[in-house]
């Protein structure tokens, strides 16, 4: 889950990785076993040189005569290529899976082998493999990371204002207005340029603090609950009331300057994913993250834990037995422990518990404790259709900051749009 | 002296090597991407034979015809203004680096002129997007946030790039009106604004014709500007939409959407279609018929 411009350079980078790796991992010795070569097709071009150099060694090492290829495609493509690469015959035999409703579509089109049988999978609650479940409920991929939201801030600044992390909304907004009336530090940095930063670290982070978690989202998939019920106008009008501490010119600027602004220590307030702790803290500052406020004290706390990456098993691949092999040690801490610390802001999605060597890695995975967890609102089967809400929600929260749509007519367009094909499962 | 049978035999021989390749990299593809927006894939490598129906689909279904309109729309909006204010710019440029008074800067001026058609276009968006950034550019109106603007500031980025490919093409026409004719008109007391629109004018107008098509096919095509800017979803709530944002976002899906080929490839015909059409009127109609001067 970078951002939408997933910087070409990466793809370059990467590219010249994979050509240099592959330059230097060409001694083998030509043992007596014979080795299986499984391929491993995924959308993270950016950690090739990781897989490459620290996780597929390690598998090896424990498993002579499986031999693994990484092969990334830059994730814009990715969806198309492995669709057209799984129809024809020529997929990878594993494949890194997207979450919720792209997969579903995927298994109902058989791309899948069903992972009932792996041992790992017990290592998971059912909600950690909700992601990549089938319509049956069978799990089909092996979870491999999620990403967490929430608030960073600059502690410099909190130290030289004499603020405290807030714990309720009404905290955050004094909070705010104490720092927009000492006019020196833009209190938020936030735009509204890009739609998907409104909805995935906006809205989706403090709003299940309105609507309370997975009783609101699962309570509109099943048809129970509206997006013009009181709870989820409340949570965009929190979003909305933002607003007044945004810095000036808001509407036009990017998820790019907001991290500039955030690491040049002008603004005091960072809302964005854990994936961006290594960016965040780039410039040598001192930062400390805080969960989304509750909205009255000693309510129950919510937090958005978002599954991002899982692997499953290509149905058409000639080497089954050696990729389940790969699959199950996915699913063991062994792997864990070396991925979540090798991609800072990645956390591990199994039961047992894994430490994070960088500091506001730790400080994130904290933020997990006492709080009840939640995936983004609209990816799980609201968004198979068209108008897709996911979608339908960046461009909808967009007309609320730059059009000034109120948030009860953003809510009623919002649920307009989905009863337009949504049928509620109940 | 060869007889004509084997004057073709020789045509054929020459012409087949790059006919093949055309053939293959490029009609190719292009037919089979038409014939696949005739078909449905319906999971499990089937794939059915629906007709029309993606069209039908495309153009009535209420979500898909509203973003298909949309995005015409601003297409229609994105090629005016590349013509409306590339031409008349290019055409003063020409002008002025035809008229004589540069002298010898008329090289330097020339390549100025021309080099930001050579930039990639991810850095024309990249230094654009700084100079109008309201946080440290120099206007401090979010240009890019304001539906009603973003379109309008896009396209005027991307004729600040390409402004210099019609200069040129009007540049080589001014450079080709022979010396003799000016001269003439000048003894017989005609002003510099009266040599430029009585004589020069008239002599490189079929040049306009060949521009607008181009400029057309370039524009109906176009997408990497829009993408380079604001994604494949062009926001603020898909005001700088076009027809190749609106194909690339729906052949490619994207982590929250499934990609569809079928859907993408009807997408692709009728663009193809936008322009072929529109391009073979063009030449059928207007291209015969503009008046060239007999020299």
């Amino acid at each position: 889950m970078r951002s939408k411009l997933a910087p070409f350079a990466l793809v370059v980078v990467a590219a010249v990785g994979i050509g240099l790796t592959g330059c230097s991992t060409g001694t083998d010795t030509g043992g007596t076993t014979k080795t299986t070569t499984i391929t491993f097709g995924n959308w993270r071009t950016e950690d090739a040189k990781l897989w490459e150099n620290d996780v597929i060694p390690a598998f090896e090492k424990t498993h002579p005569g499986i031999k693994v290829v990484y092969r990334a495609t830059d994730t814009n493509d990715y969806n198309a290529a492995i669709q057209s690469q799984v129809d024809s015959g020529t997929g990878p035999d594993v494949i890194m899976c997207r979450p919720f409703d792209v997969n579903r579509a995927w298994i109902d089109k058989g791309y899948f082998d069903d992972l009932k049988s792996l041992k790992s999978i017990s290592n998971f609650t059912p909600t950690a493999l909700a992601a990549w479940q089938g319509s049956n409920g069978d799990p089909y991929c092996v979870p491999i990371a999620s990403v967490l939201a929430g608030f960073y801030y600059n502690k410099a600044i909190f130290k030289e204002l004499g603020l405290t992390p807030p714990t309720t909304m009404a905290e955050f907004t004094a909070l705010l207005q104490k720092i927009k009336d000492n006019g020196k530090y833009t209190p938020l940095a936030l735009g509204s340029a890009d739609g998907w930063q409104l909805a995935y670290n906006v809205l989706d982070s403090i709003g299940p603090n309105y609507w309370g978690g997975e009783d609101g989202r699962l309570g509109l998939i099943d048809g129970t609950k509206k997006l013009t019920d009181p709870q989820f106008v409340a949570s965009i009008q929190a979003v909305s009331d933002l607003k007044p501490f945004l810095p000036k010119g808001y509407q036009s600027l990017k998820y790019e300057d907001m991290m500039q602004l955030f690491t040049l220590g002008k603004a005091a307030i960072l809302p964005d994913g854990s994936w961006d702790v290594t960016a965040a803290t780039a410039t040598g500052l001192d930062v400390g993250a805080f969960a989304p406020p509750v909205v009255n004290a000693g309510d129950q706390r919510y937090l958005q834990e978002m599954p991002d990456q899982g692997v499953g098993l290509n149905s058409k691949s000639k080497n089954k037995a050696a990729s389940k092999v790969f699959l199950d040690w996915l699913g063991t801490t062994d792997f864990q422990q070396v991925y979540v610390n090798k991609v800072p802001g990645f956390f591990s999605m199994g039961t047992t518990p894994v430490t994070y060597d960088n500091k506001l890695a730790q400080d994130f995975a904290d933020l997990k404790k006492g709080a009840k967890l939640t995936p983004r609102l609209a990816l799980d089967r609201l968004s198979a259709g068209k108008p897709p809400l996911d979608d339908d929600t960046w461009a909808v929260l967009q007309t609320v900051f730059n059009d000034g749509v109120t948030p009860a007519a953003a809510s009623a367009k919002l649920q307009k749009d989905l009863d337009s094909w949504y049928k509620p499962t109940k | 002296m060869l007889r004509t049978a084997s004057r073709y035999r020789l045509l054929a021989i020459f012409v087949l090597p790059a006919l093949a390749v055309y053939v293959v990299f490029s009609v190719f593809p292009l037919l089979s991407s038409v014939a696949l927006s005739f078909f449905r894939s319906s999971g499990r490598g089937a794939s059915m034979f629906v007709g029309i129906g993606n069209y039908i689909h495309l153009f009535t279904d209420p979500y898909t015809s509203e973003r298909f309109w949309n995005a015409l729309l601003n297409n229609v909006e994105f090629f005016g203004i590349h013509l409306l204010v590339e031409l008349p710019v290019g055409l003063l440029m020409a002008a002025l680096l035809t008229s004589g008074t540069l002298r010898r800067a008329r090289g330097v001026y020339r390549t100025i002129l021309f080099i930001p058609a050579t930039l990639s276009v991810v850095i024309v968006g990249f230094i654009w997007r700084l100079i109008i950034n309201p946080l440290w550019g120099l206007v401090s109106f979010p240009l890019l946030g304001d539906a009603k603007t973003a379109l309008a500031t896009i396209s005027l980025m991307s004729v600040w790039e390409y402004v210099g490919i019609p200069m040129i093409f009007l540049y080589t026409a001014l450079l080709a009106v022979p010396e003799d004719i000016i001269e003439a008109s000048r003894i017989d007391g005609a002003r510099p604004w009266q040599v430029f629109w009585r004589i020069k004018f008239p002599l490189i107008a079929p040049q306009f014709g060949l521009i607008t098509i181009l400029t057309y096919i370039w524009t109906f095509n176009g997408f990497d500007i829009v993408y380079a800017l604001n994604g494949s979803a062009p926001g603020p709530n898909y005001s700088t939409d076009i027809l190749g944002t609106l194909f690339y976002r729906t052949f490619f899906g994207s982590s929250g959407q499934v990609a569809d080929l079928d859907q993408g490839a009807t997408i692709a015909s009728v663009i193809f279609f936008i322009i072929l059409i529109t391009t073979a009127a063009y030449f059928v109609v207007l291209q015969r018929r503009i008046k060239t001067y007999e020299l």
